[in-house]
């Protein structure tokens, strides 16, 4: 029985070594594979507007109302200190450290990630990755790279654009909805926010959040069991694979970026 | 040159020229050997048949010989290279070469019919689009589907996507042709013309054609030389006018569609008595 459970145990973690060995053999390859600047660009352009462009709704309409609330909670908190006037920067600095990166990677995971395992999965259970090593172009160049890159320059410039969608929105409902001078909105914002130390560092994030989501993502497709049930699961894996990695890189970026050691 | 098989079937070997070679190859798939050490040898120029029943492994030789799968043992040798032994970058200069008809079609979903059969020769050449748009044309045309040109793999018919797909296949001019299935799902028409397309093409180009195929009637009328596989091995191999006169009971099961014979029609289990009789419920 208990020879059972240790053998359980130790073939559960050769298989997980094996699937992080086999997830690194398909970035490196992809990423050193990558096709020729030509070709690659048609299909980066495509997979940037599947990826990228296909998500700016959800990001667009999420960053405005979570700016919206950050501006009416801030406002609420704040009022009863007499310091409303720093709504401006609480938002702004809540958004470009924190908010925008974080979010925007687990909405990005939610759409583009699993719309990126399932395509892969697909494309394996109907064996269109077969059919292209058949005709000796390799996936990796072909299929991987292109949306590999594709997650790393999206995410981001959402990021990005969430962060300004969200202080727009914080706007409309501090200033132009509860009365907050709109000087004192912006100015307070423009004072404390630093273009390195906040803007640089929340673009950092995405960059990374960027990479762990698409890796896991394709990652994901590629090694999935090529059946309508293998794909569901690897779908729903690298949701929530990719949300955890978020939160804990999130953490640890943090530390590292704001920490005071 | 006459080869004599271990069960006793005598077989005429059509040539010595041979583009591919299997030498004492094994294949495990879990527990289950799907191949044990065995050695077959596909003259060029020839349509070559390997047949079967159901789960012997054909399709998944297809795969061997392709460098998709990796043996467990032994060579597979095209012209002389050792396909399991060459690096990724090698594998796919290779399978330039090569052309494989899937069972399923396999065709790309985001593109049309033209660009399906024109994507190998973008890929691989740099033929002008005027000249593309030709000889796509003329694939086409020779599988029946010139009309189809602009339609989308969702809008084929089962029949009709494997017929793109052997277009696609030969759109290169491939040396070898890998065909799995090429006439399951076809009509009668389309079966007929498929069959001569096959024979013709490798007469006129010179392809080497490896054929997996249930239908028995159908490639017998094709096929220079078959290998009949079951249990992991070759049970028996020559030309269609050889098989067709053997005594053999296990070609003469496969070939007349028996289910009782030296060839089992049931995958391996136990007595059915003793599973219906051990009672319970099912358990993996």
């Amino acid at each position: 029985m208990l020879i059972d459970k240790i053998q359980r145990l130790g073939h559960r973690t050769l298989s997980r070594c094996a699937a992080f060995g086999r997830s690194g053999q398909i970035l490196v390859q992809s990423i050193v594979a990558r096709p020729a600047p030509l070709m690659m660009l048609p299909l980066l352009v495509k997979q940037i507007y599947f990826v990228g462009v296909l998500s700016l709704v959800i990001i667009v309409v999420s960053g405005a109302f979570i700016g919206m609330v950050l501006g009416l909670q801030g406002y609420t908190i704040l009022v009863d200190y007499g310091s409303e006037q720093a709504v401006g920067q609480m938002v702004a600095l809540s958004l470009l450290r924190e908010l925008a990166p974080v979010v925007t990677a687990l909405l990005f995971a939610g759409r583009a990630g699993s719309a990126l395992t399932a395509e892969i999965g697909l494309m394996k259970a109907t064996e269109q990755l077969a059919s292209l090593e058949m005709i000796g172009v390799d996936p990796y160049r072909r299929i991987i790279a292109p949306r590999l890159y594709a997650g790393f320059i999206c995410m981001p410039l959402l990021s990005m654009i969430f962060a300004v969608v969200g202080i727009w929105g914080a706007a409309l409902v501090a200033v132009d909805w509860l009365g907050i001078h709109s000087g004192a909105y912006w100015a307070n914002m423009q004072q404390a926010v630093d273009f390195r130390g906040d803007v640089i560092n929340g673009l950092i994030k995405a960059v990374v959040f960027g990479f762990v989501v698409t890796w896991i993502a394709v990652y994901q497709g590629y090694d999935c069991v090529p059946t309508s049930e293998g794909i569901s699961q690897a779908t729903t894996r690298t949701v929530v694979y990719a949300s955890l990695a978020v939160l804990g890189f999130d953490f640890v970026l943090t530390a590292l970026m704001f920490g005071d050691f | 040159m006459v080869q004599e098989k271990p069960t006793g079937e005598v077989a005429a070997l059509p040539l010595d020229d041979i583009i591919v070679e299997i030498k004492g190859m094994t294949f495990t798939r879990g527990s289950r050997k799907i191949f044990d050490d065995i050695s077959l040898k596909i003259p060029r120029g020839k349509v070559t048949a390997i047949m079967g029943p159901s789960g012997t492994g054909k399709t998944t030789l297809l795969k061997l010989i392709g460098g998709q799968l990796r043996p467990d043992a032994g060579q597979i040798l095209l012209e002389g290279q050792n396909i399991p032994t060459l690096n990724r970058r090698d594998l796919f200069i290779v399978r330039e070469k090569m052309g494989m008809l899937f069972q399923s079609g396999a065709l790309f979903t985001d593109m049309n019919v033209f660009d399906n059969v024109a994507f190998p020769i973008r890929v691989h050449t740099s033929i002008p689009e005027e000249m593309i748009r030709d000889i796509v044309l003329m694939k086409l045309h020779a599988v029946g589907l010139r009309g189809a040109v602009a339609l989308m793999p969702s809008e084929l018919s089962g029949g009709m996507a494997r017929r793109v797909a052997l277009a696609r296949a030969i759109s290169l001019d491939p040396d070898i042709v890998m065909y799995d299935e090429p006439f399951t799902g076809q009509d009668p028409i389309a079966m007929g013309v498929l069959v001569n397309l096959i024979k013709r093409l490798n007469q006129a180009l010179g392809h080497t054609s490896i054929i997996v195929s249930h239908d028995i009637q159908e490639t017998l009328s094709i096929a220079d030389y078959i290998y009949v596989l079951s249990n992991g091995k070759v049970i028996a191999e020559g030309t269609p006018d050889v098989l067709k006169t053997q005594d053999s009971e296990q070609v003469r099961q496969f070939v007349d569609g028996l289910p009782d014979g030296p060839v089992p029609f049931h995958y391996p289990a136990p007595e059915l008595m003793d599973e219906l009789m051990a009672g319970g419920v099912f358990k993996c």
